[in-house]
This record gives structure tokens, sequence and C-alpha cells, in this order.
């Protein structure tokens, strides 16, 4: 009797056991909610999502999560900025503000440092991850807290006729090919001021140094973030004196000092100017288009330029993250998994132009044709590395803010190259020790 | 009858306490509690986000020990000098002008209100129109006439950068400091400037002697108004440069410490410094307008 009682036991223990087994494998509501149609788990659930407007994603699209999920989405849409502030008052607070939000690559050393972001490794399948370029932006240590969704990187750019009428055949692979192309199409009288490069006290003015500072095969900072760039022999040091021969030989106008990005880029997109050095993927879809641009089917890619060949290039990843005070942490995560498969990016790129991570999905594009100046866009990529490798540490927006302010200093001839490059040195010691 | 007086003044006072009961509870609520709370974060230590426990004035003592925090206040120095300068003579000016009934004066009273309608983000986008160093409006002409040889860069320079950035300010604020002395000089009774004349002032004089003293009250309100408005500087700097090391202001150093550094403890700390210096110059004003009037 006692052993059949033990038995019976056992029975019904292992059958316990086999059925936590079941119900845990069986309760992941994510999966299984992507995988087979809504879960009843996640099912009427609404998660409130946070992007900017670039990723504002059209309602049909939307609607798609909620048919295999069955989970509302309310989207948000607000200023870059605004982001940033909502989420570091709200961080700090310790109050909900929305379920999933944007993550830049540069919040990845405060806002994951700060714990405001739910850790997602383990979290995702590890061969979708692995298929997304950049998402080591957002990774410190083994901590993961956000999946790439917009596959941003600077690429320069290029008028095709204005080369040709200087008698340019080729695009410049060097910068000092370059520099040469500059003069002659500025002494021919094709553009007065023919290099668009912003130069303005802005984030834009301190990502071109950046970019240019790979460009000339430099780092910023060595493993030990210690600053790389105060040498005469530095690519830092040899993208500033780039910068400012640029301002004293007038390859770009004097209002330079006072453009954003944005405007510098107008500048190329008008036909003011030959050569855009920092661009963006999506920035022949401007060039071409004859609604926004006057030099439409003249634009170009162009690789950026480097010392022997195309130089190095960085990419400025965006992507997805679930803050630590979501109350709706599976159907935030259903609403990632959903935004990384296949159907949703290439849907998401045909409609608002969004550069997919994921490798296979860049490559299927490429080879249908379907992105603009896919082939360049292609060969760029293979000379995309992070700015921080180790992950952008949490100081690294103030140190943007004080390089930008600074370079723009030196290009007002305030500063010498060598005081400006010792200044932006000195910032980051500063807040490196502060950090 | 005593008892009764009494008992009026009780239920006068629950009657006033119970109507103004409301609206303490909303300013306690909006304005002392969050001062409160900013006070209590001000000695807390925040790093990028991070809160770190009490540390009593530390904050203080490094935003007053930071070197940025001088460059800061002395531009701020320069926008609120140049600023008032030109609210004053052009609010004085204006309000002259509009004291006397004229055809089309509610036109132009209309017309002036207008920039100070105007959010300061909507003006700084126009006025950089006119300041563009490549295609602005400013530019264009002066090269037209002549005046210049080629495009010039306004914020190029330091002194510069302030007194137009300051210009762009003072132009929203020169209505309201206009609507202030003019409601000072509508307070001014017309007979004493009837007797000034039978004494023989001459215009200037009745200027001199009896409207700048009487409008005391009006240019110490216009006065501080515009002080404080011009040491809170922000969108306009914002929007014209930028984080720029030649025109970055107080409360521009305020954003960048809260909101890029993520040092929310040495923010409230800045506010309060900055809240405190405002404090002081406005009980200035209001002394200087005291002993005058006595």
């Amino acid at each position: 009797m006692r052993g059949s009682i033990a038995r019976v036991v056992t029975a019904v223990a292992a059958l316990a056991l086999v059925a936590a087994a079941c119900s845990s494998g069986g309760s992941d509501p994510v999966g299984s909610a992507i995988a087979s149609g809504p879960s009843p788990s996640i099912a009427g659930q609404t998660i409130v999502v946070l992007l900017p407007p670039w990723a504002n994603v059209p309602k049909d699209i939307l609607q798609t999560f909620t048919d295999q999920t069955g989970v509302k989405v309310d989207l948000q849409v607000t200023g870059w900025d605004a982001i940033r502030n909502k989420i570091a008052i709200t961080g700090a607070a310790n109050t909900p503000l929305a379920d999933v939000t944007e993550f830049d690559w540069s919040w990845t050393g405060q806002f994951g440092r700060a714990g405001w972001y739910l850790p997602l490794q383990g979290k995702l399948d590890p061969a979708m991850i692995s298929g997304l370029q950049n998402n080591g932006a957002f990774t410190i240590g083994s901590n993961q807290y956000a999946v790439c969704y917009s596959n941003d990187f600077r690429i320069s750019a290029y008028n095709k006729k204005m080369f040709a009428d200087a008698g340019i055949s080729q695009p410049p692979a060097t910068l000092d090919e370059l520099t040469v192309d500059l003069q002659l199409i500025k002494d021919k009288g094709i553009a007065a001021n023919p290099l668009a490069i912003p130069l303005s006290a802005t984030e834009g003015t301190s990502t071109a140094w950046y970019l240019l500072t790979l460009a000339y095969g430099g780092q910023l900072f060595d493993p030990n973030l210690q600053p790389a760039f105060t040498s005469p022999d530095s690519g830092g040091y040899k993208a500033l004196q780039f910068m400012v021969d640029a301002v004293n030989k007038g390859f770009v106008t004097p209002g330079a000092v006072s453009l954003t990005d944005t405007q510098s880029d107008n500048r190329f997109t008008s036909g003011s100017a030959a050569v855009t050095i920092v661009g963006g993927p999506d920035e022949m879809v401007t060039a071409n288009d004859p609604s926004q641009s006057k030099i439409a089917g003249d634009g170009s890619f162009l690789l950026v330029p480097g010392v022997s060949g195309p130089g190095a290039t960085f990419g400025l990843p965006e992507g997805l993250g679930i803050m630590s005070t979501s109350t709706h942490q599976a159907a935030a995560l259903a609403f990632l998994k959903w935004w990384e498969q296949p159907a949703t990016v290439l849907a998401l790129q045909k409609s608002i132009g969004l550069l997919p991570c994921s490798t296979s999905a860049v490559q299927s594009l490429v080879s249908s044709g379907k992105l603009v100046g896919g082939d360049t866009i292609n060969q760029e990529l293979q000379h995309v590395a992070p700015l921080f490798p180790q992950g952008a540490p949490p100081w690294y927006g103030d140190f943007s803010t004080k390089a930008g302010s600074i370079i723009n200093a030196v290009a007002r001839g305030d500063l010498s190259v060598q005081e400006g490059v010792n200044q932006i040195a000195a910032a980051a010691t500063q807040l490196q020790s502060g950090a | 009858m005593g008892s009764q007086r009494r008992r009026a003044r009780a239920r006068e006072t629950a009657l006033g306490l119970s109507l103004g009961s409301p609206l303490l509870l909303v300013i306690l609520a909006l304005v002392f509690l969050p001062l409160i709370l900013g006070l209590r974060l001000s000695t807390q230590a925040y790093s990028y986000g991070i809160p770190g426990g009490f540390i009593g004035l530390h904050n203080y003592a490094s935003v007053l020990s930071d070197p940025d925090t001088l460059t800061a206040a002395v531009h701020t120095g320069g926008y609120v000098l140049v600023a008032i300068a030109i609210e004053l003579v052009l609010g004085l000016s204006f309000a002259l002008a509009l004291n006397r009934p004229f055809r089309g004066r509610g036109l132009v009273m209309a017309a002036l209100v207008l920039p100070w309608a105007l959010p300061s983000v909507v003006s700084a986008l126009l006025w950089l129109r006119i300041f563009n160093p490549d295609n602005g409006l400013l530019n264009v002409l002066l090269l037209r006439v002549h005046v210049l040889s080629q495009p010039k860069v306004w914020f190029a320079s330091r002194g510069w950068a302030i007194v137009f950035i300051a210009i762009v300010h003072a132009w929203g604020v020169v209505p309201l400091v206009t609507l202030i002395l003019l409601a000072g000089l509508q307070g001014i009774p017309d007979e004493i400037y009837a007797a000034a004349s039978v004494d023989g002032a001459t215009g200037w004089q009745q200027f001199r002697m009896l409207t700048m003293p009487l409008l005391r009250p009006a240019l110490a309100v216009a006065l501080t108004t515009g002080t404080i408005l011009a040491i809170a500087i922000f969108d306009e700097i914002y929007m014209l440069t930028g984080y720029q090391l030649n025109t970055f202001s107080l409360m521009m150093q305020a954003y960048q410490i809260t909101f890029t550094r993520l040092e929310f403890g040495k923010g409230a700390a800045f506010a309060y410094l900055v809240t405190l210096v405002t404090g002081v110059l406005a009980l200035g004003y209001i002394r200087s307008l005291r002993r005058a009037e006595q």
C-alpha cells in the first residue's frame, strides 16, 4: 500500500513537472503569438510605442502586428531630442513613459548603465540577433538593451554632372583626389564652394569630424578610452586640418560655420555644392527626387574617401528598447520580434525608407534592385565599423556637444587646430573623470 | 454686539478661506512643492542619470567652480545689458508715441503686439532668415548697397553674436515693455502737465521733471520683467547658434548639465543659483523703487 502511494505521489509529481515544463514552454506568449496568431495572455493589451518622425510606421503596417498578436499599438511620434529628454526625466523619476521606445546607439552607455531598459539577451532568437548589422552598438558587456531597426551609417555623395562638367571622369577614391577635384570644380567656376560640410556648433559637425577621423585611418579613442587625436599624425588631427583647409581654400561657404547638417545637405541638393561628405543611406532618395531637389538624376553615392582608397565609416544605428517600467513587457517583446520579421522590415523600407539592419534583408533589396544606390551602399557597408567598439560611453552626448562647439571655434578661426584637438581631448578627459 | 461682530468676522474669514483654498492648494502643488523637491534634488548626487544620495552643498560648489559657469554668466550679462537698453529706449519711445491719440492707433497697437505674440522659436527662425550668411536678407541688402564686399557671418565673433541675439530677444519683449510703460503713462493725471505748462515748463522739462519720476514704478516693473526674461534667454540662442562656445547662456548651461549630462542634482543647483541671482536683482529694483517713492 505504502509502495502504491509512493508510486502515485511519484507519478503526480512527474506529471506536475511535465505540466510545469509544458506550461513554461507553452507560456512564451511572444513566441506563440508571432508563430501562430494572437496569444490569449497578451491579446487585448495596448502598448505605447514612442518613436521619432522617420520611424512613423503607417497604420496598415501596424495593423499586421495587431492581427498577429491581438496587441494594439498606441504609436506616439515626437522629436528625437524630445524623446531623449522624456526618457531621462521619467527614467530618473522611475515613472512609466512608454513600453517600447527609440534607443539611439549613443544612448547605450547612459541609459543602459542607468538601468532604464530591460536587458534583452536570452529573450530574442540568437539567429535573428546575429543577422543584424550594427547591433553591437546597443550592447555593454553581456547586456543588450535594444535591437537595431534603422541601419544608419555615413556615406558621401557627389554630383555626377558637376564632375563631368569639370572634366572629371572618375569619382575621388581618396581625400587627396577629392581635394584636387574640388579645386578643379572651383577653378572652373562650376561651384563657388563645391563642398558641403556642416561646421556649426552642432552634433552634425562632430559627426563630420568623426567620419573624417576614421577616413584618415584614425580612431577617436584607444581601447582605454584615452584620446587618440592630439598628435599631428593622428587621424583626428588630420581630419580637423582638412575641415579648416576646406574653409581657408573656399571649398566650403563661409556661412558653413552656421550651418547644421540638414542645412549643409541642402546646399548639395540645391546644386550649390558638388560633394557632401557626411550623408546617410537615404541621401539619394531626396537628392534624386525632383520635388525635393534641384539635382534630380545627377546625385550619386560616393564611397567615403580615405587615404589610399575608400576610408572607414561608422554606423549610427537606431534601435528599439523596452523600458524597465513597462507593464506590458511580453507584448513589447512581441513587438520587437514582429518588427524584425523580414516581411515587416521590407514593408517599412518600401513605405518609409528605413534601411533594415538585417543583412539578408539588405542583400534581398540590393539584388532585387529596390534600394536606390544599392550597389554602393552594399560596398560601403563593408567599411562600416562602430565608433566605440566597446559601446558608447555614458559621457558621449556631452563630449559630442563640446566637440561640435570646439570644432566650430576652430573653423571660425578662434582656435588653432592644435588648440582645438587639445581642448577636445581635455573635455573628454574631464568628462571621463566625472563619470 | 461685540460677539455678533466677531461671529460675522469669523464667517467672513471662513468664506475667504473656502474661496481661496483651492487656489492656495494649486499654488502649493504646482509652485512650492516643485521648489522644495528641486531644492532636495540639488543636494543629491546624480551621475549620468544614476542617483547617488545626499551630498550637501557639493553640487553648488561644483557649479560655482566650473569655468563654464563664469563664461555663461558673462554671456548672459551681455544679453541682459544689450536687451534691456534696447527694450527701455524703444519701449519708452513707442509708449510716448502711443500715449497720444492719433488715427490708426489701434492698428499700430495690434502690429506692435505681434512680435510678442509670436513664439520665440518662430521669431528666431524668422531672424535666422535675415542673418543667414549665405543668402540672408541682411547680407543681400548690404551687398547690394555696397556696404559689404563679401557675405558676413554674423554670429562668428562673440561680441556681435551676443548683440544680434539680444536684438532678436528684445524684438519680442519690446511690445511688453511698451504696454507696461503705456499703462504707467496713462496713470499720470493730465492736470499735472497743465499746471506745469502754466508755470512755463518746456516739453523736455515736463518729460524730465514729471514724466520720468512718475513713471518710475512702471519702469521698475518693466526693468524687472525685462531682466528676468533676458536672464532666462534660451530659445533664441538655441535656434540661432546652438550650444556655441561664444554664445551659450546660463539657461543653456543648465540645460546642458541637466539633459545632456543627466546630472539632475547639479542642474537643479545651477537653476537655484540662477533663481537666486534673478531674485536679488528683482529685490534690488523694488528697493530702489521704494527709495525713489520715499
